[in-house]
């Protein structure tokens, strides 16, 4: 950890942060969806899943409907609970800077 | 204890999880086809009134009921316009469900003040003349209910 109490260094890159961020307004998005929304090649969002998932943070779900195979990713409760406490952190530092600055 | 990030660097972060979550936001709605669909329905629906027997109607008006019932459970109030996403519910907002049904409650009397008023006047096919104009009214409003509770969404604060 970098610093601040919450702040977490595998969600805080770019991209990673994106999807969470997305992904904790959601019950689940496709992961088409997901790709579309942020623009990311199929790659690129399948190893940043890769990541998330490994780390707990998010589940991939491969329900068959339309008698397509789709994968849809979800927040577990501990990405949930990491995220929000993320973005207490990043609030944290701005009201610190905020504070010192008056 | 430093703060890991710089202040700008941390607007720009929570500026991107804010970005996230209007991206699902602006996911709230229903499809186009729900609102054709009932719009045509309730056409049919008014048509029946004015040229069925009793009978007739009252299947008609019970399986509306039951078919609708089936599909708005599945829609979700706004929850998932697209299959791509299923928008949570605290981001749509608890009322949500309530300003649609109430939305289609209000329709329901417009269509039966409407078919008096123009029955009163003379006319010969109240019901179909009230439930056309409702029809407009469903496609017109049924779209602005839900850029209203977009809107709403936007404004909430994220839980």
């Amino acid at each position: 950890m970098r610093g601040g109490a919450g702040f977490d260094e595998l969600i805080h890159p770019a991209t990673r942060l994106s999807i969470v961020a997305l992904l904790a307004a959601a019950d689940w998005a496709d992961f088409a969806f997901i790709r579309d929304e942020l623009t990311l090649s199929d790659s690129a969002l399948s190893k940043q899943l890769s990541t998330l998932e490994e780390a707990g943070y998010v589940v991939i779900d491969r329900p068959l409907s339309d008698r397509r195979r789709r994968v849809r990713a979800r927040l577990t409760p501990l990405g949930r609970k990491r995220f929000t406490a993320h973005v207490a952190a990043l609030r944290g530092i701005i009201e610190s800077s905020d504070a010192t600055l008056v | 204890m430093t703060n890991p990030l710089s202040d700008a660097e941390a607007r720009v972060a929570l500026h991107e999880v804010e970005r996230g979550r209007e991206r699902v936001i602006d996911q709230i709605g229903m499809p186009a086809w729900y609102w054709w669909g009932l719009a045509g329905c309730w056409i049919a629906l008014g048509v029946l009134n004015d040229v069925a027997n009793a009978w007739v109607i009252a299947v008609a008006t019970v399986a509306f009921g039951a078919v609708h019932s089936a599909v708005s459970q599945r829609l979700l109030a706004g929850r998932q316009r697209s299959g791509g996403v299923r928008v949570r519910a605290d981001v749509v907002g608890r009322r949500a469900p309530l300003v649609v049904f109430g939305f289609l409650v209000a329709l329901a009397g417009v269509t039966v003040a409407a078919a008096f008023a123009v029955y009163a006047d003379g006319a010969e096919h109240p019901a179909t003349i009230a439930s056309v104009f409702v029809a407009a009214l469903i496609l017109l409003g049924g779209p602005r209910v839900m850029a209203a509770i977009r809107q709403r969404a936007r404004r909430a604060e994220p839980r």
